[in-house]
């Protein structure tokens, strides 16, 4: 799945099947190339909500098992969150020291959150396995041997 | 093997594995008689960032690309002064190379030195060379102002004020780094023939 066709998705509460919010990005960990949490829009108690606190990823809706799920970051999920380290609309360098073009979209699994590839504005697609870092200035990934 | 010029390494960012662009180029400084680069000068990102205290050795260089230095994190910098010390004690900075005159061991003059050109060698241990030089050529190329590329032997001698080269080296010129590798390792092959 892309974080484009994810986003917006709707997240619901299998307790009261009330909608508690909508997917507005993703929190990723480099180091762990995972998703690590969904920040959310429009929501009563937060707005994020811990990969681990997800029922299912399905493609109409996400599931959670009570608004409860939702909340605020901890420290260290809010750095991640920092906008300075967003993956989209950021350059890709290599390790190389070349840029291959920016960041457009990005492929993971619904099931367990980890990210499989970043997919360029040129079409071109990197394996997330070759992921190093992602900062201020770029996303940096191993270069192809 | 890559080859560019000096002049577009200089301004390069330098970035960490984290994605952080923590500082950028300044100078280039040579070891071994100005044969090899040793490591570079930095200078802090931005239009108002001065020179830093600290500088890349090229063993911490990661990858030197078209558009950015790489390198694991910034504990692999040291200290300006060590980075160039080290250097010197090689034998050499030949930082000062630019506007050098460029003379065969024949005493014909091939033109003045513009820039400075040097193959890249991928992978831990990798060399960065310098394999030539940025002419503007003088009248015995018969192009003169021209700007065109001189490959280098191994070794050379330098001056400050002239840089000595082998007559054949005008037999190898070249006009665009495309080709000029080849350039570079049919120059060698016929020196190293030649002994």
């Amino acid at each position: 799945m892309l974080f484009s066709e994810a986003k917006n998705r709707k997240v619901v509460s299998s307790s009261d099947a009330a909608t508690v919010g909508k997917v507005a990005r993703f929190v990723v960990d480099p180091a762990l190339r995972q998703v690590v949490a969904l920040e959310l829009r429009k929501t009563d108690d937060g707005d994020l909500l811990r990969w681990a606190d997800i029922s299912a990823f399905g493609t109409d809706a996400v599931t959670v098992a009570g608004a409860g799920a939702i909340g605020t970051a901890t420290s260290e999920i809010q750095e991640l969150a920092d906008k300075h380290r967003r993956i989209l609309g950021k350059r890709l360098l290599t390790s190389a020291g070349d840029e291959l073009g920016e960041v457009a979209d990005v492929a993971f699994d619904p099931q367990t959150g980890t990210l499989e590839s970043l997919v360029l504005d040129k079409g071109h697609e990197v394996s997330a396995s070759r992921l190093l870092g992602v900062g201020t200035y770029a996303v940096v990934v191993r270069t192809e041997d | 093997m890559r080859l560019m010029r000096t002049s577009e390494i200089a301004k390069r960012p330098v970035v960490t594995f984290a994605g952080e662009d923590v500082a950028q180029v300044k100078d280039i400084v040579y070891a071994a008689g100005g044969g090899q680069v040793a490591g570079f000068t930095l200078a802090g990102r931005g239009l108002f960032a001065g020179p830093l205290k600290q500088a890349l050795p090229w063993k911490a260089v990661v990858g030197l690309g078209a558009d950015a230095v790489v390198i694991r994190d910034t504990t692999v910098l040291e200290p300006t002064k060590a980075v160039i010390e080290s250097s010197r004690a090689s034998g050499g900075s030949g930082a000062d190379v630019l506007g050098s005159q460029v003379l065969t061991d024949a005493g014909v003059d091939l033109g003045v030195v513009r820039d400075v050109v040097v193959a890249v060698t991928e992978g831990a241990g990798g060399h960065c060379d310098v394999v030539g030089y940025e002419i503007e050529a003088s009248a015995a190329l018969g192009t003169q102002g021209e700007k065109v590329l001189i490959p280098l032997p191994d070794t050379l001698a330098a001056s400050g004020e002239h840089l000595m080269v082998p007559a054949s080296a005008k037999d190898f010129v070249g006009r665009d780094l495309a080709g000029f590798g080849a350039a570079v390792d049919a120059f060698r092959a016929q020196l190293g023939g030649a002994s």
